[in-house]
């Protein structure tokens, strides 16, 4: 039934280095291939060092690809690419940053900032259209129009995020990456931005990939969920199915250390270790295998019948 | 009775800000009893870090107590005005773990000088008496290579390894009180749930007394048995790990406990504070959290609001517990979280 | 207050709900944090900082108005005394030239003020043009990741030819005037400027409001001006306060080599070249310490206000 859908995003095979010091490069994605369709919101969940973080930025174009393809709506758009695609994507996908503290320029009012891709795409006919974008994406964020010409450091940390949020929607895209949107935010505005999200998306069509490191945020929003560890994605399945049936022993490990706020679930906890050298990979080599439709897992030809067993 | 440890009453503490006034801390009280393991929680600016760093005199030097008094063994800790006076208490009696280990270690001495100059500032051992005590310290917090480990730099530690340094060096005089902020805040989940059991196990080990700082409900659900909720430099409810998040009264506590995407229902959306908190600078008048309360009543906005009693360990400051105030109704999760304290109490 | 003297009707209504407005919460998050307001504020504690603006603002001002003051002499006049028709050679500060005259009958106080006009008209054109070029070709070095090995090795086989021999050698082919010097120094003094603000901006270039403009599209110069500069503009202007006493000491340097300006244009260099031949002789000392007290306050003032702004500039002072 998924395949039915429209594939927005698809990425294959996509390899992202970092030269070091040393000769060797450093990879932080690894062969990493998934889909995103149309108005779903995807959740990439990994440790600090998984990668998932360059992977959107490599979505973006901030950071370079060294092998694999990154596909929008069916034409590549990593690598060399044609300006007017390069000026496409720049409006269709749009990112919204982690720190609310250091993702706005704090020489600049909050009108240039929001405006700074509408200046940049020439996305306006004249000044007073420009302007009534601006109060547009303000109004929808939450924020008063009258902001706009004030300075960043005048704000709180949710309401800079609040910007940030607006300075990515003025471009109207289609796609949007969240890379941690909440994570350093205040526990009670948390839910300020994550409710912001869903409304944007339910009013207008957007997709979103959501990168997290805590699951259980990511369980509240997503409809499909992605587990990378150390540039590699362990285990892709839809929310739920992840949630009740994880697979991979990384999953199972992230899944037991998450803190849940309840008293008496958190005494009823066990905390299972991860301890990456139980995978014996020097015969059979991991391979990316469906489990059940929707549900993917990493793992060589005798740990996948091991987690077809347990998930009967 | 049996006596609290440390009891602060009605402490104010106020900061030089550019030219103004910024009351930071206004009038807050707690009681902290022996062996308790309590977790202060509130958003940014709520004041919780300067209310610690009151306890162990490591104010920013625009800052002052300005009135209350805070009782540890017999002394008042908010009349103490010199360093000296904080030499005996701080690392001492009462030591704190930062949330950054990455910045809390001199990345030019190894971990085990680090270690042992703690040891040797508090206590009369010296040479190889301290580095001893060192090599003990580290095998505690569970760094098992510990002599190969001693002659290391921080830059060869992991995160939470060095989060382990950090905290072996806040042992090294036995404290009775373990002040933690937000120590597992910048490290990986996996990692702060083995670094949240080490705290445990050494607390069981030295009885010692542990108050956490932080704003993740499920760390203090992890760890706490008493619960502060701090909101505008006020602790505005406070009560035992139970009783806060399956009984609580004040309504910025059901805001915070209904606003977590962990016990949000899918496609609903959350329930949210709007606005932002409010301005330090300013006098405050009545209840702090009024401008952003749902449920004020029109006294919230004229007087502030006594503690009440809820039960012998439970206190909230919210008018809503007033004999004259009407029968208010929480939001739903939180009577979804009273199901259960029932549970709990039976 | 709720008091013993409310009836109980006023009390009930009390504890009645209160009329939500969302938005009062959104106001009260607003502070009205300046950020020049309070470098100005920062600024204006440091009395030495402020006492050598004074005193720097009341010797440019003098500078610019000295001309026009009743009773001055010109500067390359030769002043002959009217009884003996003879130069009134070295003559000590008195009633008559207030600062003495020189070793050919020049009048001191006019040529002081005359050359400080100069050296300073040098010192700021040289500042402005190194610190200009320097933050262009720094600022794209920094940020233009291509260009970085290219303008590296550039870099390293200029900042290994002296600058001395440079300007020596500028100084020697051209003939001597106030735009040789200019030049001689402008021709080698950006380097080091350039290098800073690589350095500056490699720090800043990554943080995630530049990755932001990025992801926007913003192209690499407007990046540079509305995003890096900006944020520079402390560590900026206190590399152009220092060089402005730097080119002032290096033209003092030049003159006292013998490739300075010529003697019929007054400046700092020459006054205190001259000074320094005759520094033996305790009665013409004056020719000396006059100019040499005015470079000082010169060099000292921009130096401190130059330090002072820079750190009022940085915004975690503002405390």
């Amino acid at each position: 039934m998924n395949k039915m859908r429209e594939v927005l995003l698809d990425v294959r095979n996509l390899r992202v280095e970092f030269k070091g010091k040393s000769r060797e490069p450093f990879v932080a994605v690894n062969d990493v291939s998934f889909q995103i369709y149309r108005g779903e919101t995807f959740g990439l969940v990994g440790e600090s060092g998984s990668g998932k973080t360059t992977i959107g930025r490599a979505i973006v174009r901030i950071n370079e690809t060294a092998g694999g393809e990154i596909y929008f709506k069916g034409r590549q758009i990593n690598g060399r690419i044609p300006k007017e695609l390069d000026y496409e994507i720049t409006q269709k996908i749009q990112m919204i940053f982690q720190d609310p503290m250091a993702s706005l320029n704090e020489r600049a009012k909050v009108d240039y900032i929001v405006s700074e891709g509408l200046y940049n795409t020439k996305a306006y006919k004249d000044e007073s259209e420009r302007k009534a974008k601006v109060e547009a994406a303000l109004l929808a964020v939450g924020l008063l129009p009258e902001f706009a010409s004030r300075f960043p450091h005048e704000f709180s940390g949710g309401q800079r995020q609040r910007i940030g949020v607006a300075r990515a929607f003025v471009m109207q895209p289609e796609f949007i990456i969240a890379d941690e949107p909440i994570s350093s935010l205040d526990v009670s505005i948390r839910a300020q931005v994550l409710n912001l999200l869903a409304d944007l998306q339910r009013l207008h069509g957007l997709t979103y990939m959501f990168i997290a490191h805590d699951l259980s945020v990511v369980r509240f929003i997503t409809d499909r969920v992605a587990v990378i560890n150390k540039g590699q994605i362990v285990e892709l399945a839809e929310t739920e199915e992840l949630f009740a049936n994880p697979l991979h022993p990384y999953t199972r490990s992230l899944l037991s250390a998450v803190p849940v706020p309840d008293p008496i679930e958190e005494k009823k906890k066990q905390v299972i270790a991860y301890d990456p050298s139980q995978h014996n990979y020097t015969v059979q080599k991991p391979l990316w295998t469906e489990v059940t439709p929707g549900h993917f897992v990493l793992g060589n030809a005798d740990e996948v019948a091991e987690y077809s067993i347990s998930r009967a | 009775m049996v006596q609290p440890i440390l009891a602060a009453k009605d402490v104010t503490i106020k900061f030089s800000l550019r030219g103004r006034i910024l009351t930071a801390i206004r009038g807050a009280s707690l009681n902290l009893y022996a062996g308790q393991t309590l977790a202060i929680v509130g958003e940014s600016g709520s004041g919780k870090s300067v209310f610690t760093k009151s306890f162990v005199g490591m104010l920013d030097s625009n800052g002052w107590v300005e009135s209350g008094e805070i009782m540890f063994e017999g002394q008042d800790l908010a009349k103490f005005k010199h360093d000296k006076e904080w030499a005996a208490i701080r690392g001492c009696k009462i030591a704190m773990v930062f949330q950054d280990p990455m910045t809390a270690l001199n990345p030019l001495r190894t971990i085990g000088l680090q270690i042992q100059e703690a040891v040797e500032l508090h206590s009369d051992a010296r040479g190889s008496v301290a580095k001893a005590r060192t090599l003990e310290l580290l095998r505690d917090v569970g760094i098992d290579d510990a002599l190969h480990r001693y002659h290391q730099f921080p830059h060869e530690f992991s995160g939470g390894m060095r989060q382990r340094v950090v905290i072996a060096i806040a042992m090294a005089c036995s404290p009775r009180i373990l002040i933690c902020d937000e120590p597992t805040t910048a490290l990986d989940v996996t990692i702060q749930a083995q670094i949240l059991g080490l705290i445990r196990t050494l607390q069981e080990r030295y009885n010692l007394t542990v108050i956490y700082i932080t704003h993740d409900l499920g760390v203090v659900a992890n760890v706490a048995t008493a619960v502060a909720v701090m909101y505008a430099g006020d602790i505005i409810e406070y009560g035992t790990s139970s009783e806060i998040f399956y009984n609580a009264q004040h309504p910025y506590t059901w805001a915070l406990l209904s606003s977590l995407p962990q016990l949000g229902i899918k496609g609903q959306p959350l329930y949210s504070i709007k606005g932002t908190p409010p301005n330090l600078f300013a006098e405050i008048v009545g209840d702090a959290f009024a401008p952003r309360n749902p449920l004020a009543l029109k006294i919230d906005f004229v007087e502030r609001p006594p503690y009440f009693q809820v039960s012998p360990t439970h206190y909230a400051r919210t008018w809503l517990l007033d004999p004259r105030a009407p029968k208010i109704d929480p939001p739903a999760t939180i009577k979804h979280l009273r199901e259960k304290f029932v549970g709990v109490r039976a | 207050m709720i008091s013993k003297k409310m009836t109980t009707l006023e009390q009930q209504d009390l504890f009645t709900l209160a009329n939500y407005d969302a938005s009062l919460g959104e106001r009260t998050g607003y502070s009205n944090y300046s950020y020049w307001s309070s470098t100005v504020r920062v600024f204006l504690k440091n009395w030495a900082a402020v006492a050598c603006l004074v005193i720097l603002t009341i010797l440019l001002v003098f500078t610019f108005v000295q001309p026009y003051l009743p009773a001055q002499r010109d500067p390359n006049e030769i002043n002959i005394s009217p009884e003996t028709s003879r130069q009134l050679r070295n003559v000590p500060p008195g009633q008559e030239f207030w600062f003495g005259t020189n070793s050919i009958g020049q009048d001191l106080w006019a040529r002081i003020w005359t050359g400080t006009r100069t050296s300073l008209g040098i010192g700021i054109a040289v500042a402005t043009w190194n610190i200009t070029i320097g933050i262009i070709v720094g600022a794209i070095w920094g940020y233009v990741r291509r260009l970085d090995r290219l303008i590296t090795e550039i870099y390293n086989v200029l900042d290994n030819i002296p600058t001395t021999i440079v300007m020596t050698l500028m100084a020697y082919m051209l003939r001597p005037s106030i735009s040789t010097l200019v030049i001689a120094m402008g021709v080698t003094g950006w380097v080091p400027v350039a290098r800073f603000i690589r350095t500056q901006v490699v720090i800043i270039r990554d943080r995630e409001y530049n990755l932001a403009s990025r992801c926007l599209g913003t192209p690499a110069s407007r990046i540079i001006t509305r995003n890096l500069l900006p944020y520079l503009v402390s560590v900026i202007m206190l590399r152009f306060a220092l060089a402005i006493p730097g080119a002032i000491g290096a033209e003092v340097f030049l003159t006292y080599i013998g490739l300075g300006l010529p003697l019929n244009i007054p400046s700092l260099g020459n006054l205190i070249n001259e000074g320094r031949q005759l520094m033996m002789i305790p009665t013409m000392r004056y020719q000396l310490i006059f100019p040499s007290i005015v470079l000082s306050l010169i060099t000292i003032s921009f130096y401190v206000m130059g330090n002072a702004f820079s750190d009022a500039a940085d915004p975690r002072n503002h405390v």
